[in-house]
């Protein structure tokens, strides 16, 4: 309690101006965080590589380097998904629906972009599918 | 001899800001269009206003750990709704610079509900904003919408 107390303390001192109203940085550790969103990236960077050898598209490229996944779809675009640590979020930009902040969700066990309510990997998997004609799986079992 | 100049900038990808240090680089130059470019050598509207005017509106948004703050504010005739005056003071990279910068020039003469319908899609083409840079057009999208957003609630006391 007093830990959490705390870093809500850190956080809102830290000089922020005044964050996205309703993207505040949630309180979770940043241990955690890291552990959270690693996982979460690779393994939609591997499943992305699958996938890649899979479909038939043109300069498909999955790359990773500096914590940032970038997976490039040829002429169909680029998705860029990168941990943003000072707000315990993913960023993600996508050539379909633009960029995206998406957030730990407890309950949901999810990354969830609050305003369009969107899961990032079903939003994922739904977009490639429109973009590439071929459905792919990135939840974890 | 301006355009030379741009175009060997823009080639070499050197003299221009450190991007965002929220996206760390994958070692490729940083094309910047030559919009972008434009924006940071002459950005327009750079100021502030007293955001204790009454007829002054004060967006801010962004967090410096993020790499980005931008402070846009619109001056509103109150008799038509029209933003007649803007200006912004952002810090950021090229891209969050450029962004502000054409947001502060689009709402200006524009009445306010129609200035809530800029997107970041349309700032981000203007500018042809790479993929990572995205996020920079969000971000003027927002401080647009909290600059009317603090006007309107001035004034709905």
């Amino acid at each position: 309690m007093d830990h959490l107390g705390t870093r809500k303390q850190e956080t809102k001192s830290s000089g922020l101006l005044a964050v996205y109203s309703e993207e505040d940085s949630s309180v979770l550790p940043e241990e955690k965080y890291h552990r959270l969103a690693n996982s979460t990236i690779h393994d939609l960077l591997e499943k992305l590589e699958e996938y890649g050898d899979s479909v038939e598209i043109d300069g498909f490229d999955v790359d990773y380097g500096n914590e940032v996944l970038t997976l490039k779809l040829g002429s169909l675009g680029t998705y860029v998904i990168n941990k943003q640590t000072p707000n315990r979020q993913i960023w993600m930009s996508s050539p379909v629906s633009g960029p995206a902040r998406f957030d730990w969700d407890q309950t949901a066990q999810a990354w969830i972009y609050r305003r369009t309510k969107g899961d990032l990997v079903k939003v994922l998997e739904t977009e490639l599918e429109q973009l590439c004609g071929k459905s792919i799986n990135l939840s974890s079992t | 001899m301006l355009r030379h100049v741009t175009n060997r900038i823009l080639g070499q990808g050197l003299r221009l800001p450190a991007t965002s240090a929220a996206v760390g680089g994958s070692g490729l130059p940083r094309m910047y269009h030559e919009r972008v470019v434009d924006h940071y050598n002459h950005p327009r509207n750079v100021g502030s206003f007293d955001k204790n005017d009454e007829d002054v509106g004060t967006g801010l948004v962004g967090a410096p750990a993020c790499g980005d703050v931008m402070k846009l504010q619109i001056k509103v005739d109150d008799d038509t709704g029209k933003i007649v005056d803007a200006c912004f003071k952002t810090f950021g990279c090229g891209s969050a610079i450029a962004s502000s910068s054409l947001a502060t020039e689009w709402v200006k003469g524009k009445k306010m509900e129609e200035v809530l319908t800029i997107k970041n899609t349309e700032i981000a083409k203007h500018l042809s904003l790479p993929p990572v840079k995205l996020h920079c057009s969000m971000l003027a999208e927002d401080a647009i919408k909290a600059a009317v957003k603090d006007y309107e609630d001035k004034h709905s006391k």
